[in-house]
């Protein structure tokens, strides 16, 4: 009988070691992918820099986009969206970002006129992946899992 | 009979239950909400000269309205007046998850909300600008979303059954200029960013925007995306003819890739989410809405009857005058 109570104690110690590194492994954060890839934590970085340097004068420091971004300008183009989770780039695939990024949104949408430039002669596509990794990174949980449906739906992973 | 407790319109303001006239008063502009109690007996469908701006479905009857609230049993034909607004309703949105539940945009502004099948009425514009609505339609699959575009102004969105309102987006951009818009609809067709796309008819054609609001854009065959990664050329398009008015915009709930559309030309139809189209009668129509239940049962108000087609647009047969 002692026996046994040690073998059930032991089974319950074991299962709480098992649920205390589950709860601990659910604590750390979810890695930040693109196109299917980890994206290790130095390129995110980069990805901050590059970020600040070539984006946030038009879609904002802090990722929140022009002002009344929703409105559009006198000239009939609409004004630089956010990228944080008010936006609605977490409705885009990787890919999709990806590709409006290095060619443009008219790649996307034939015809439409944008004040974004194509970024495929000024940024490598590296550093293309290492911008958009830094904006998923910033994104809640919420946003970052829906995106990532989106991905699957196309068939390239989160 | 007083339903609401707030506003009753005796019977004789009604014209002996025929109003030829639309009241001038008010209609849902009153502060604190305004109610409309004037359920008239069923009588049967007659020639009454109303002027109709919008119908839909709503299980068996069609909801006509215009100068008057009434709704037309698809059977028989039987016409009841459910109400006499004090400004013309201007468009309608319903989910066929909520038959009961009827969105209104009179006259002049502002959004009226039925949830007993267009017999009472309050305000449901909380937040929407003082301007026209043009459009409305429901999500077609959350049917507490409702959208509405408003004149000179843009594409609103409320999420809790017309309690608030929010800005989305701006109106359409099309040769060089904003558009209002004339008719909406949700259309339940993946956009491939996480949602369902939303198509408008302006003055100057047909246009779309995923749900996440990212931007209008034409309606194309299959993902330009796909198209651009494979270089495949897109396949052939026949769109609606450029130059004309849409003046009506539905999509059948279940089948929601096929869509009519009323130009001044007729009426048109496309059984592929709105890139071939075809000219499926000459017939001039205002109003149009498709059976939630049957993509090709299709209603149409013309200047003088509500018509029926069993056939995706076809043969129609006149159910009542107008």
């Amino acid at each position: 009988m002692r026996m046994r109570l040690l073998t059930i104690a032991g089974l319950a110690m074991s299962g709480l070691a098992v649920a205390v590194g589950a709860e601990t492994q659910q604590a750390e954060p979810e890695p930040v992918t693109f196109l299917g890839q980890i994206i290790a934590p130095e390129q995110i970085t980069r990805g901050e820099v590059l970020y600040a340097e070539s984006c946030a004068s038009c879609h904002g420091a802090d990722l929140e986009g022009a002002p009344d971004w929703r409105r559009r300008n006198a000239n009939g183009r609409m004004p630089a969206p956010p990228h944080d989770k008010t936006g609605h780039t977490w409705h885009h695939s990787d890919r999709q970002l990806f590709t409006i990024t290095k060619l443009g949104v008219g790649s996307v949408v034939p015809g439409y006129e944008s004040d974004m430039p194509a970024y495929q002669n000024i940024l490598s596509d590296a550093e293309i992946i290492a911008v958009l990794a830094f904006i998923k990174s910033t994104w809640p949980e919420r946003q970052r899992a829906a995106q990532a449906g989106i991905n699957e739906s196309e068939g390239e992973g989160s | 009979m007083d339903r609401s407790g707030a506003f009753n319109k005796p019977a004789s303001a009604t014209g002996n239950g025929h109003p030829r006239k639309p009241h001038r008063r008010m209609f849902l502009t009153m502060t604190g909400g305004t109610f409309i109690a004037a359920l008239l007996p069923g009588r049967s469908a007659q020639a009454t000269g109303y002027a109709t701006s919008a119908i839909t479905f709503s299980g068996q009857t069609v909801i006509v309205a215009g100068d008057s609230v009434r709704s037309v049993d698809v059977s028989t034909g039987t016409t009841v007046d459910l109400t006499t607004p004090e400004r013309p309703v201007h468009a309608l949105a319903i989910h066929p998850d909520r038959p009961d539940r009827l969105f209104a945009a009179p006259e002049d502004g502002g959004i009226a909300q039925s949830n007993d099948g267009g017999r009472l009425w309050h305000s449901a514009g909380n937040g929407l600008p003082d301007a026209q609505v043009t459009a409305l339609a429901v999500a077609a699959a959350a049917p507490d979303t409702v959208y509405a575009t408003v004149s000179g102004d843009g594409l609103w969105r409320s999420e809790d059954a017309g309690g608030t309102w929010s800005f989305v987006m701006d109106r359409p951009w099309i040769e060089e200029a904003e558009r209002d818009v004339l008719a909406l609809a949700s259309v339940n067709l993946a956009s491939g960013m996480g949602g369902i796309w939303l198509y408008a008819g302006t003055e100057t054609g047909l246009t779309r925007v995923p749900d996440c609001f990212c931007r209008w854009q034409d309606v194309v065959a299959g993902d330009a995306m796909d198209a651009l990664v494979a270089g495949a050329a897109p396949p052939p398009e026949a769109p609606l003819p450029e130059d004309e008015p849409v003046l009506a915009l539905v999509s059948a709930h279940a089948a929601p890739e096929r869509l009519f559309a009323a130009l001044p030309s007729g009426l048109w139809a496309s059984a592929d989410g709105g890139v071939m189209w075809e000219r499926k009668s000459s017939v001039q129509v205002r109003a149009l809405a498709v059976d939630p239940m049957d993509p090709g049962h299709i209603a149409a108000a013309t200047d003088t009857e509500l018509k029926l087609s069993r056939d995706g647009g076809a043969n129609w047969a006149t159910l009542a005058a107008l």
